[in-house]
């Protein structure tokens, strides 16, 4: 029965995770916005839009904590579905490295747009939305998962 | 969570302390966040109405959007950490099932819709405040139940939890 209170925190964990992703996402349209030349100017600056360049220790403010976030949140999301399923471990960890590579890229990224080095506004981009795309699929299976075994118990 | 594995929790004269620091900072966190809270967005319906809206008589301004969703990004990370952890040992700890999973229901449910409230008062009006401030408000003294109960199911004498 401690099972079923396990698999019941689960499920809230990835309803929450679902909202993360969400806000998260939203915070990107917004603040940023999803167009090469936003992402350019959000962080290289643009003289005309009176928009300043993003300095290395701005960026690192929400760096450091989305480091760590970040890290957090796939181990504990992948440690569940591990745990769960049996069937799909390859192609699960292969989306875990996928995420930690997307993470990374989205991460770090920033601090090479801001230098002027164009390449990176791809590699945000892309980053960000196979983070977004990965954290939803993952996500989505936890909670398919939780909730069966929730119901079989 | 190596204690969701160990037999004996209570017996375990490693995990028992550790458990237990952890618990007395998940109640610090949630005293924390309540004063945070109060200081920030307000915790009655008129500070957080002013907080939202704006005040022309005292020249407030409303808060932006971007404000809300920095504040809820960062609240929901923590919350799932934080109520994960709280959740899965209070599960290993409080034995009756029934109790257990009432309590992590109405606590998880109420945090999930802290979030979605908070957005409702944002975007939708006032209806929307007095309901955040009760779902706020249970599910911090649903988590500080659980704390507090698992503390005392780590550190009561047996004789105490028949």
């Amino acid at each position: 029965m401690t099972h079923q209170a396990y698999r019941l925190s689960i499920i809230y964990f990835t309803l929450f995770a679902l909202l993360l992703l969400t806000t998260g996402a939203t915070l990107f349209f917004s603040k940023i916005g999803f167009s090469f030349e936003a992402i350019h100017n959000y962080y290289a600056g643009n003289e005309a839009l009176f928009m300043n360049a993003k300095s290395t220790y701005g960026q690192l403010e929400t760096l450091v904590p989305h480091l760590g976030a970040m890290g957090l949140f796939i181990m504990v999301m992948g440690h569940f579905i591990l745990f769960a399923s049996k069937k799909r471990r390859k192609g699960i960890v292969t989306i875990f490295i996928l995420l930690f590579i997307a993470a990374l890229g989205d991460i770090v990224s920033g601090l090479f747009i801001a230098k002027n080095i164009g390449l990176f506004i791809g590699v945000k981009l892309l980053s960000f939305i196979a983070l977004i795309g990965f954290g939803y699929y993952l996500s989505l299976l936890v909670l398919h998962e939780a909730y069966l075994g929730f119901k079989k118990a | 969570m190596k204690f969701t594995l160990v037999k004996d929790l209570r017996g375990n004269t490693l995990l028992r302390p550790l458990l237990g620091g952890l618990l007395v900072f998940i109640l610090l966190f949630l005293s924390a966040d309540i004063i945070l809270k109060n200081d920030h967005i307000g915790l009655t319906i008129q500070t957080l109405s002013t907080t939202l809206y704006g005040n022309e008589e005292e020249y407030i301004e409303p808060v932006t959007f971007h404000f809300i969703l920095e504040l809820l990004h960062s609240d929901i990370f923590f919350m799932m950490m934080t109520l994960l952890t709280l959740g899965a040992i209070f599960s290993r700890l409080c034995e009756k099932n029934r109790l257990r999973i009432l309590i992590i229901n109405i606590t998880m449910a109420s945090a999930l819709l802290d979030v979605l409230f908070l957005f409702g008062a944002y975007f939708f009006g006032p209806l929307f405040i007095p309901l955040w401030i009760g779902v706020f408000w249970i599910w911090h003294v649903g988590a500080f139940i659980m704390s507090l109960l698992s503390l005392f199911h780590l550190f009561a004498p047996k004789k105490a939890l028949i």
